[in-house]
Parts: structure tokens; C-alpha cells; sequence
């Protein structure tokens, strides 16, 4: 089986192009249960996030999977305008690493941001939704929660988060010399809109509203931090008073265009007006950077933005790659065991089988004499099984480990006898 | 000594505009305390302007040249309160240091003094103080307004700040203060300097108030906008930066011109 992973993210891909490979949470299942029907892959999960769609395949046949794979991300996910050069092809301990680097935040625009774990369980849950999620996916993203907590909980990275949202608030006080009395309009009321708003009211803002598509959402996010909720339609008439807009909508096109801008900026007087779009697609047409007063970041220019904090927290970054490693290390073993687990498990069958079979002979031939004394027997015939094929395993395992793990399986079912059975099976 | 004290006053201000620079144009301490230091020194060397012989006239240009260095100074050293001009401080010390050199050039070579200056001194010296005051916070207000530009430059490409400037608020806002006062103190130093001019017998039109008109008409644009329209932004920060290069014309560029304006 091998482990492949292929995939465009923020780092080689730009945001006009990695806009068209998004997935909504909602298609991810079904992607993935797509994806499992080719003869060629046998387990497969979708990771998507505002900045990277991946693709991780576990396959008998890696050639042919990947072929599958490049066909699908470039085509099927999205519209063949990503090039060969944006997308990145990971194998094996690369692949593992990548994803725990992905979990942990270390592959992320913001190092440290807290949203993106949240992202990989939601495309663990698609995979396990979409049935596309097996043995190795299983154990795969289960290794990278936890070394993805381990970093948060081990490293500086947890102890000062970072989000996308908070170099939105530190863009904001580029602009202005204090957030209070400004209205912040926040387009969306997801994960990203809350994390955005609750750094903009510690930041200051304390007039915020919220505009979203479902008004339940808006307003229970608008009630929860005091803001003011609406729909969309209302957008033209908030953009007059608003000084910081923050997007985070999932929306096809963009929903802020140059022409909306334009005939708010009267009202504003000249004053600058920023807008963050987090969104992917984006929310906000490019083009209306280019009119006056107005200063719009998308998700590429937060990451310029981001790198230049980037160099602060080396220190953090050592100590968090160093568990990443470690529990690479980890995962790689269980993987290199995992050829060796039937024939483990076939051996302890037997042996136990035998030791059982003994104790009932002995007991049918009245050597032993209560049924106490008889469960006793029992369990010490199983214990002198266990203890005397303890050192053999644990030395099979470590040597699974170091890549003989066939040859000893090899030998292991040709001196126990198990090659038979399994050819009969 | 007011050669030396003009000299030693404009070699703090540069120094504390190196030190500025190397400090990537963070205001640090030190240069506050040279700049402080450089402005006690300028006003030694300014009062002893009239113990010469024979003494300098305020309306001199040597003097008046001066007398803008140092209020310059003065001016800034007392907005450090202002988070947004604080930032200025290496800017403030280059352009004010330049403009020291100058003024104690032009008191080592000045040549005669020229006819009339001392007629009618209550106008004479209302008309340099004003203007000096103006002078002074409208180079201050420039300053907001090129840092302004730089800033919105910045954000709007997304270039790594190379200098750490203030918000943009900020320096919107100390650009509406210095107009406020300054715009105010230079229209009085018209005024005064037309009555000076009507005392003296010489005619009103000269190139050095046709310049000055000038900078005071690009100046009624932001001030118009700000006053009467409440605008803020980008085009009051242009014009100001563009009176001010006028004013600094009807100063020191006729001169340098001469008869060729």
C-alpha cells in the first residue's frame, strides 16, 4: 500500500486560480465516495481549507492512483486552470509529514491559527462519511490530531495564537489609530466571522454588523458579541458607514464589486476603509483596490503579510517540526507493522487455540480435578503462550520497523504453519 | 559665536537624522535629546544675530531662515505628545539641520544690508514671526502629508513598511491640526507682510509674494476640503505637500533663481 497525496495550497498556487479547486464541506463526502469507486484507490480523503485543496490516496497501485488523482484534482474538482507547476506531489513519509505539518499550522499562512485542525477533523469526518476513509487514513489523521495537539499544547505556537483574523485587526490599526467608535461589517457568520469579530471587540470595535445569507446565523453571531445582524441585500446601505469589512462568504463570485464601493465612498469622506476578504472564491473584486481611500487584503496579501512575522518564532517552529518528526516516526512504524498484523494475529490464534485445546484435554482425561482447578489450568496454558511469544513479537515488530518486516513475516508463517491456512483462505 | 553656534546647532540635528536612520526612523531618545539640545544651542546662536556688528535684522533672510530652523524644532518637540509626528523626528531633524547650514551660510556671506528693514519694525517683525510660525508648522504638516502618501503607497501595493510609520488616521489627523494653526499664521504673514511692504513704498507684486500667493491658493484647496467638505485622505495630504514646496520656492527658490524667475 502506499500513500500519496497531491494538492495546491497558497504556496504555489495563486489566489485567482485556487479559487476555482475549492470543495464546500457539503460535497466533500461525496467527492471522496466518488473517489474510492476507481479500482485504483483504496482509501482516499479531500482536504480542503480557505488556502489548500489536497488530495491523500492510499493505493495498492500508486502509478495508476496518481494518474487518477492529477485527472480528478485538475478536472473533475476544478476547471483545468491550474497548471502542472501549482500542483505538488507528496509520497509516502513526505505525505505523512505534510499533513501533520497542514494540522499542526505549520503549512499554514498564519502560523499557530487554531481554525485549521477544525478543517482537517472536517475532512476526516467527510472521508469517514464518504466510507473513503480506511485502516491507513484512519490511523493517519488520527496521528496528526494528536501531534497537532502535542504542538499546540508543547510549543510557543499555542501559547500565542495567531489567526487570519488577527493580522485583519493588526492591518486595521494600520489604518486607524484605534478601532473604537469604527463600525466593523462583517460579510458571513462562520467559524472565520466569529474568530474575526471576537478579535476586533478586543481590539476596541465595538459596532459591528453582521450581513449573511441565513439571518439565523447572522443574528445569533450578532446577538452573541452585541452587534446588529441583516441580510445581504442590506450591503450597498452598511458599506457607507463601515471602516473595516471583513468577508469570509462562500460564495461562487464575487458579492463586493468596484461600482458598490464607489458610491459608498462619499460618505466616507476620505477616510480609508479596509477590506479583508477570507474568502475562497473571494468575496471582494480585485479591482476595487484600485479606487482611492480604499485598501483591500486577500488572502494572498495576508500571507506576505504573515511571513513577515514568520521569523519571530523560530524558535517555536524547531521545537514543533521536532514532535512532527517524532510522530512521522511513529505513524511509519505502525505503517511498516502493518503487512506483519495478520500473521501476528494468526500466530496468537493458534497459539492460543493450542494452549486452550490442551487444558481441555487434560481436563477430559481427569487429570485435573474441579472446574476451578480447571479455569486455573486454562489461563496458565494461555499465560505461557502469551509470555513465550512476547520477546518473539516484540524483536518481529522491531524488525518490521527497520524494513525487514516481510522477510520475518515470511519466516514466521513458514515455521508456525501458517502459510497453508492463509492459501486455503 | 553665532556662526559657531548656528554650525554646532545644525551638526546635532544632522546627527540626530543619522541616528534616525540607522534606528530605520524610529524616534529614540537620543535623538529627541540632540534634537532638544540642537534647539537650546540655535537659540543662542539666533539671539546673538542682533549683538553684531552690525546687528541682523529679523527680516533678513539669513535671519528669518533661522528663525523657521528653529521653530521648526520647537514646534515638534512640543507635539511629542502627538503619537503621530513623533515618528518624524529623524525627517524633522534632516530638514531642519539642512536648513541651519543654510542660515549660517548666508549670515557668513550676506552681503549688504538691504534698504529699508528696519523701517517700520512692529510690521516687519509680525510679518517674519508669523511666517516663520507658519512656515514652521506647515513644513510639519507636509511632513504628515508625505508620510501620509508613503503610507497609503505602501498599504495599497503591500510593500514591506520600510520605515515605521504611523497610521494613517494619525497622520490625517496631525495634518488637520498643523493646517488648522499654520494655514492661519501664514494668511496673517501675507496681510502683514503687504502692510510692511505698502509702509516700505514697494510695490505688492513681487515674485517672492506672487510665489507666496501661490502656496497660499494651493493651501485654501485642503483647507477648503477639510474645513468646509469634511475630507480627509489622500488629495488634502497631496496639496499640502504641494503648498508646501511652493512656499519653500517663494523663500528660498527666487533667491536661488535670482532675476532668472
Amino acid at each position: 500500500m502506499t500513500l500519496l497525496l497531491i494538492g495546491l495550497s497558497h504556496h504555489t498556487t495563486p489566489v485567482a486560480i485556487r479559487e476555482h479547486y475549492s470543495v464546500r464541506p457539503s460535497e466533500l463526502s461525496g467527492l471522496n465516495e466518488k473517489l474510492v469507486r476507481s479500482s485504483e484507490i483504496d482509501e482516499a480523503a479531500l482536504v480542503c481549507t480557505c488556502n489548500r485543496t489536497e488530495l491523500l490516496v492510499v493505493s495498492r497501485t500508486p502509478e495508476a492512483a496518481l494518474e487518477r488523482a492529477h485527472a480528478f484534482m485538475r478536472h473533475e474538482l476544478g476547471d483545468g486552470s491550474a497548471r502542472p507547476s501549482h500542483l505538488y506531489e507528496l509520497r509516502e513519509a513526505d505525505a505523512v509529514l505534510h499533513l501533520f505539518r497542514v494540522a499542526a499550522s505549520l503549512d499554514s499562512m498564519v502560523l499557530g491559527e487554531a481554525q485549521i485542525l477544525g478543517q482537517v477533523k472536517l475532512a476526516y469526518r467527510a472521508g469517514v462519511a464518504g466510507r473513503s476513509v480506511g485502516p491507513i487514513l484512519n490511523r493517519l489523521f488520527q496521528s496528526a490530531f494528536r501531534a497537532a495537539k502535542r504542538v499546540r499544547s508543547e510549543t510557543g505556537l499555542g501559547a500565542s495564537p495567531v489567526s487570519v483574523a488577527r493580522i485583519g485587526v493588526d492591518l486595521a490599526r494600520e489604518l486607524f489609530e484605534s478601532l473604537e467608535g469604527k463600525r466593523v461589517l462583517l460579510l458571513g457568520a462562520g467559524e472565520m466571522a466569529e474568530s474575526a469579530l471576537r478579535s476586533l471587540q478586543q481590539a476596541g470595535a465595538e459596532d459591528s454588523v453582521v450581513l449573511s445569507r441565513s439571518s439565523e446565523s447572522a443574528t445569533r453571531l450578532a446577538r452573541k458579541y452585541g452587534g446588529r445582524a441583516g441580510s445581504l441585500e442590506a450591503l450597498p446601505e452598511e458599506l457607507g458607514s463601515a471602516s473595516v469589512v471583513l468577508c469570509s462568504l462562500q460564495v461562487d463570485r464575487p458579492v463586493v464589486s468596484p461600482r458598490e464601493i464607489e458610491s459608498s465612498m462619499p460618505a466616507h469622506q476620505g477616510r480609508p476603509l479596509l477590506l479583508v476578504d477570507l474568502g475562497l472564491p473571494r468575496n471582494v473584486d480585485p479591482a476595487v483596490n484600485e479606487l482611492e481611500n480604499v485598501y483591500l487584503y486577500d488572502l494572498d496579501d495576508l500571507e506576505e503579510v504573515a511571513k513577515r512575522g514568520r521569523a519571530q518564532r523560530g524558535a517555536a517552529i524547531e521545537s514543533a517540526l521536532a514532535i512532527l518528526y517524532r510522530e512521522r516516526d511513529r505513524f511509519e512504524g505502525w505503517l511498516a507493522r502493518l503487512p506483519l498484523v495478520p500473521t501476528i494475529r494468526e500466530l496468537l490464534g493458534q497459539a492460543h487455540e493450542l494452549a486452550r485445546a490442551e487444558a481441555r484435554r487434560a481436563a477430559g482425561s481427569g487429570e485435573v480435578g474441579s472446574n476451578d482447578s480447571q479455569e486455573a489450568f486454562e489461563r496458565m496454558a494461555e499465560t505461557i503462550v502469551a509470555k513465550l511469544l512476547h520477546r518473539p513479537l516484540k524483536q518481529l515488530r522491531a524488525e518490521s520497523e527497520a524494513g525487514a518486516g516481510p522477510y520475518y513475516a515470511e519466516a514466521v508463517r513458514r515455521l508456525f504453519g501458517l502459510e497453508l491456512e492463509d492459501e486455503e483462505e | 559665536m553665532t556662526h559657531i553656534a548656528h554650525g554646532l546647532a545644525a551638526a546635532l540635528y544632522l546627527l540626530a537624522s543619522l541616528l534616525g536612520a540607522v534606528k530605520r526612523g524610529r524616534t529614540t531618545r537620543s535623538v529627541i535629546w540632540l534634537l532638544a539640545i540642537g534647539a537650546l544651542v540655535h537659540a543662542v546662536g539666533f539671539v546673538d544675530l542682533h549683538f553684531q556688528t552690525p546687528p541682523i535684522p529679523l527680516g533678513s533672510f539669513p535671519a528669518a531662515l533661522s528663525l523657521i530652523g528653529w521653530l521648526t524644532v520647537v514646534a515638534y518637540l512640543l507635539c511629542l505628545g502627538m503619537d503621530p509626528i513623533r515618528a518624524g523626528a529623524a525627517w524633522v531633524a534632516v530638514g531642519t539641520g539642512l536648513v541651519t547650514v543654510a542660515a549660517g551660510l548666508a549670515i557668513r556671506w550676506q552681503g549688504p544690508p538691504v534698504a529699508g528693514l528696519e523701517s517700520s519694525p512692529a510690521w516687519s517683525h509680525a510679518h517674519v514671526l508669523l511666517s516663520a510660525g507658519g512656515f514652521s508648522l506647515l513644513a510639519l504638516t507636509s511632513l504628515a502629508g508625505l508620510a501620509y502618501l508613503a503610507k497609503e503607497r505602501e498599504l495599497k501595493y503591500k510593500r514591506s513598511p520600510r520605515l515605521l510609520l504611523p497610521s494613517l488616521e494619525g497622520l490625517d489627523r496631525f495634518e488637520h491640526v498643523s493646517l488648522s494653526v499654520g494655514f492661519p499664521l501664514l494668511t496673517l504673514a501675507v496681510i502683514t507682510g503687504f502692510v510692511w511692504g505698502a509702509d516700505r513704498g514697494i510695490s505688492p507684486w513681487t515674485y517672492h509674494t506672487f510665489w507666496l500667493l501661490s502656496a497660499w491658493l494651493v493651501y485654501l484647496l485642503p483647507v477648503g476640503l477639510r474645513v468646509v467638505r469634511h475630507q480627509h485622505g489622500h488629495l488634502p495630504a497631496r496639496s499640502v505637500v504641494l503648498g508646501f514646496v511652493l512656499l519653500v520656492f517663494s523663500y528660498v527658490g527666487i533667491r536661488l533663481l535670482g532675476t532668472a524667475v
